[in-house]
């Protein structure tokens, strides 16, 4: 700490406080220094006051904090602890003589981009004819190696074309989740529960008999680092994407959501979809350290034009990372975000058929991604990042079957299930009913069948 | 962090406006040596010598023909070691050859050398580096400690958190005060400084996190209570405190390593032993490191019970994760291979590169192949007379896989056919009290794998056995294995033949602790 007679007012500060206080537009403006409290602050200096009345000491502690400590400290004991705060303020930025700005890896290794590149074909030793296959004994297998519903499998981009693949399911087993890990294992689980391609209890329609929908395996992840994973992701997302199977991504946590929409973006073309993105989470942190991670995912998607704020559709947002400031930036983007609050309020019937009007008025295409925290822990013990008062997951499969069978789906994502916080295997049972419903949805949409069609032999049993 | 905002930002042009320079008003940790910073390449050598190019083949003439199409530089590299990954023996190659035309091999060999130039870092093409967002205006956030200004003043030293004597407070490690400060320490002269470490990187299942650390709060009331075995109460013998979490950033393990080491040097210099649960094996070498820094490069030597090995290197582009700590700390210099001792080995490594290596290195290591063959006993007391050798000061790394996953089944990569958890106590109590020990960690705790909280009571009571053991240690029971002869026999007949031993042994016991 330096001495407190070095900090000399500086004509330029009030004028750089005004410039930054507009910038960040100021939540805590309102804020001033109470009338009976004005005469504490003068055995402060005047870079002590300014850090005060700037509202910049606000980071630190709320403001009902710093009126107690400006009315019960004495003069030492205040400039000892303003001064103490901005030492922290000035330690929390990053100085390059001092913290880590860059995480060095090892150049020696001989491994260095491990598993980031599929391994080419007259590398293979095994030869076929393109095209998925079975990876059963039988015609009607009971079990056997598990795959995402029992569907055949495809390794290379060719087999889609091949097999005129509609679905290509996918792992993404990153685990970087910023709640509790764990869902690295999610996709393997998810195949082994085999209750994926179920029939469809309204239309009737079983969903792979409709379409044709292949288990694609897994997309490799740095197990270290979301950074170096999120390149590959996305290069494979618009691999699969470009053959015109819909990839639907199974991770994994929630980061992976920025990969997997923008490769469908390489495909596609940035900005012409929406997104429908179910999740606790806004995950639109805008000041992160690291340049990805879940808390960020939406907030790179918008920020790069990946897909506008105006076609961007949240639901069910609530819990620790939903702040002021947040819905504000979201509101400012244009996001059509519904929180708990509003289904509470309203019913979810109500909500959804704002959703479902804010859907058909979007762009022909969408984009629709679970994070499983959005549905009621009762129903998902083992969502990561894990929030009490959730969507039930009946409400969150009729949404998804229905936009699934309104909107030409470019890409579906569902992320961030631990199977192992949940011995009971529920969560899993679950995870799988919401992808299915998508898969219901778009072999709907494929039948020719509309949205909301229900199968007269479901509707009742039609006796007098 | 609610509260956080970009106004953060502005702070920081405020202090700097004013003319403070920066240097001056940080008050971070003291400088460390090997410390990364800016944007800087990793400063030592990352070559591993156990990494040796395969032999080249030599191709027989009688495949030349098919060879016909390849540039002279892409015949070098199909015979080259580095071809052999794919292309594998020199019968596998030709073999190969054989099924193909010209125009196939010209297609195969360029993929081989596809494949080795893609995995390697070129630069220009790789990132050397993971940048991370320095424009952030909460950059450091993760690791500002709370100034004491912030909290009502208050004498240092260890603060009791409970009404009652101490107790009915939030959880602590066995109850013990709370201590955040280096002063705190130092005024409550402590002995043992317990510090979570929450990492939750480079496991297996790696669901750990935060509640490994609160899990052995929750649970961990009795690691200074009462040892029947050798009737010695760890928390009447010794000052021990609870000195909260470390912090850690759960999305960099790397990111994580310097902080670390700051919080457990400022431990151990304080003469404290710094007692580090967690959290993913990475720790060790922060925590090793920081020994080094307070007691001298070269100065301690390390016991590592594992299933694993963990001084792999080199298979990733990473430079720290769960099995690489070993290698990293002997890689810098702050422990020779040769003051190494590892127990308890078992995983699918290390092949023999690996085990050839650390013969040469003098790496001591007692495998459980050693313990299936030698007893547990003997093999015990090899380690334990290893490790009390010329005094020289010890760190233990206690990495519950080392353990049975009957006994441990919540651990990152278990791997069945290891310790049991008698043995474990044992060796444990009596490293901590035959040996030097100056600092001790338990790592790969993942409780919420374990409904049953058996994995967590397990951990608790390794814990407790330290303890214990640096308790004997300091009132001087420090004979070879020591246990309390009264409660060893009841001795009211002879049946095993030596009743008057426990009698003498116990008498002597009574007439000791009556001496001023």
């Amino acid at each position: 700490m330096s001495p407190r007679g070095t900090l000399n007012p500086n004509a330029l500060l009030a004028l750089i406080l005004v410039t930054l206080l507009v910038q960040y537009g100021p939540v805590y403006g309102e804020w001033s220094v109470p009338d009976e409290l004005t005469e504490k602050m003068t055995v402060l200096d005047d870079g002590q006051q300014q850090f005060i009345m700037s509202g910049a000491i606000l980071d630190f502690l709320p403001e009902r904090q710093l009126e107690h400590e400006l009315a019960t400290r004495d003069a030492a004991s205040l400039q000892k602890f303003v001064d103490d705060v901005m030492s922290l303020a000035v330690e929390m930025g990053y100085d390059p003589q001092r913290d880590m700005g860059a995480m060095p890896l090892n150049l020696n290794s001989k491994q260095f981009n491990r598993r980031t590149e599929p391994t080419p074909a007259p590398l293979r030793d095994f030869q076929r004819e393109p095209g998925p296959f079975s990876v059963h004994r039988y015609v009607f297998p009971e079990s056997g190696v598990p795959t995402f519903g029992g569907a055949k499998v495809a390794i290379w981009p060719e087999d889609l074309v091949a097999g005129k693949v509609d679905v290509a399911i996918i792992g993404v087993p990153n685990n970087m989740s910023s709640g509790r890990r764990g869902a690295d294992r999610g996709p393997n689980e998810m195949r082994a529960l085999n209750t994926i391609s179920t029939p469809d209890i309204h239309s009737l329609v079983a969903p792979f008999e409709v379409l044709s929908v292949v288990d694609y395996g897994d997309f490799s992840i740095d197990i270290m680092s979301t950074e170096r994973t999120i390149n590959h992701v996305t290069r494979m997302v618009a691999e699969t994407a470009a053959t015109g199977a819909v990839p639907m991504l199974v991770g994994g946590d929630t980061s992976m959501l920025y990969p997997g929409i923008k490769g469908v973006a390489q495909t596609q073309g940035a900005g012409t979809f929406g997104l429908l993105h179910f999740s606790a989470h806004p995950d639109a942190d805008r000041l992160s350290v690291h340049t990805i991670s879940d808390e960020q995912a939406v907030f790179l998607l918008l920020n790069e034009g990946i897909v506008e704020g105006s076609e961007t559709i949240q639901v069910g947002l609530r819990g620790p990372a939903v702040t002021e400031e947040t819905l504000q930036w979201l509101r400012d983007k244009e996001v059509r975000y519904h929180t708990m609050s509003e289904i509470r309020r309203q019913g979810f019937n109500k909500v959804l058929k704002r959703i479902l009007s804010e859907v058909t008025r979007g762009p022909g295409k969408f984009f629709v991604s679970v994070d499983v925290s959005v549905i009621e822990p009762t129903e998902m013990i083992a969502a990561g990042r894990i929030a009490s008062n959730g969507m039930s997951t009946q409400d969150l499969t009729h949404a998804v079957r229905y936009v699934c069978a309104a909107k030409e789906i470019v890409g579906f994502e569902i992320t961030d299930m631990a199977p192992m916080l949940d011995v009971s295997r529920l969560s899993a049972v679950n995870a799988n009913a919401v992808l299915n419903a998508c898969l219901v949805g778009m072999a709907v949409r494929k039948a020719g069948l509309k949205p909301n069609y229900v199968h007269p032999l479901a509707a009742d049993h039609g006796q007098r | 962090m609610k509260l956080l905002s970009s106004r953060t930002g502005a702070a920081l042009l405020i202090v700097t406006a004013l003319g403070v320079p920066i240097s001056t008003m940080a008050s971070g940790p003291v400088e460390t040596p090997e410390h990364i910073i800016g944007t800087g390449a990793y400063p030592f050598d990352t070559k591993d010598p156990r990494v040796e190019d395969k032999p080249p083949i030599e191709l027989p003439d009688s495949v030349m023909p098919k060879l016909e199409q390849l540039t002279p530089e892409e015949v070098e590299f199909l015979e080259s070691g580095d071809a052999r990954r794919f292309a594998g023996s020199l019968e596998d190659t030709v073999e190969a050859l054989e099924k193909r035309t010209p125009d196939e091999v010209t297609a195969w060999v360029q993929s081989m050398q596809y494949m080795v130039d893609r995995n390697r870092f070129i630069e220009g093409r790789d990132l050397p580096n993971i940048p991370l967002n320095t424009d952030s205006p909460k950059f450091n956030a993760w690791r500002l400690q709370r100034p004491r200004s912030m909290d009502p003043e208050r004498e240092p030293g260890p603060v009791e958190l409970g009404r009652y004597d101490g107790l009915g407070g939030p959880p602590t490690f066995g109850n013990f005060p709370l201590a955040l400060t280096r002063g705190d320490l130092v005024a409550g002269e402590v002995d043992v400084a317990i510090l979570g470490a929450p990492l939750n990187m480079g496991s297996g299942w790696r669901d750990s996190g935060e509640r490994a650390t609160v899990a052995l709060r929750l649970q961990g009331w009795p690691i200074g209570s009462l040892d029947q075995y050798v009737q010695i109460e760890a928390s009447e013998v010794l000052e021990i405190v609870d000195f909260g979490d470390v912090a850690v950033d759960n999305a960099s393990t790397e990111r994580s390593m310097q902080h670390v080491r700051d919080v457990v040097r400022e431990i151990a210099d304080t003469g404290a032993v710094p007692m580090i649960v967690g959290g993913d094996h990475s720790l060790e070498y922060p925590n090793v490191a920081a020994l080094a820094d307070v007691y001298g490069k070269e100065k301690i030597s390390v016991i590592h019970f594992d299933s694993h090995y963990d001084a792999w290197w080199g298979g990733s582009g990473h430079l720290i994760n769960h099995g690489y700590p070993v290698y990293r700390l002997i890689n810098e210099g702050h422990v020779r291979a040769a003051d190494y001792i590892q127990v308890g080995l078992r995983s699918a490594g290390p092949d023999k590169t690996g085990f050839e290596w650390m013969r040469e290195q003098g790496m001591r290591y007692h495998t459980m192949a050693e313990i299936e063959h030698r007893g547990w006993k003997a093999v015990m007391d090899r380690i334990v007379a290893e490790a009390s050798k010329d005094g020289r000061k010890l760190h233990i790394s206690f990495d519950i896989d080392v353990l049975d996953p009957a006994h441990t089944v919540a651990t990152g990569t278990p791997v069945p056919g290891g310790l049991t958890m008698r043995e474990a106590i044992t060796i444990v109590r009596r490293l901590c009290a035959e040996s030097n020990v100056v600092g001790f960690d338990l790592v790969e705790l993942h409780p919420a794998l374990d409904p049953t909280y058996a994995t967590t009571l397990n951990s608790v009571h390794i814990i407790k056995a330290c303890l214990t053991g640096l308790a004997m240690n300091k009132e001087g029971l420090t004979s070879s294995h020591y246990l309390s002869p009264l409660a060893s026999e009841h001795a009211i007949d002879d049946y095993y033949g030596d009743q008057q031993q426990y009698l003498d042994a116990t008498t002597a016991e009574e007439e000791a602790a009556e001496e001023p």
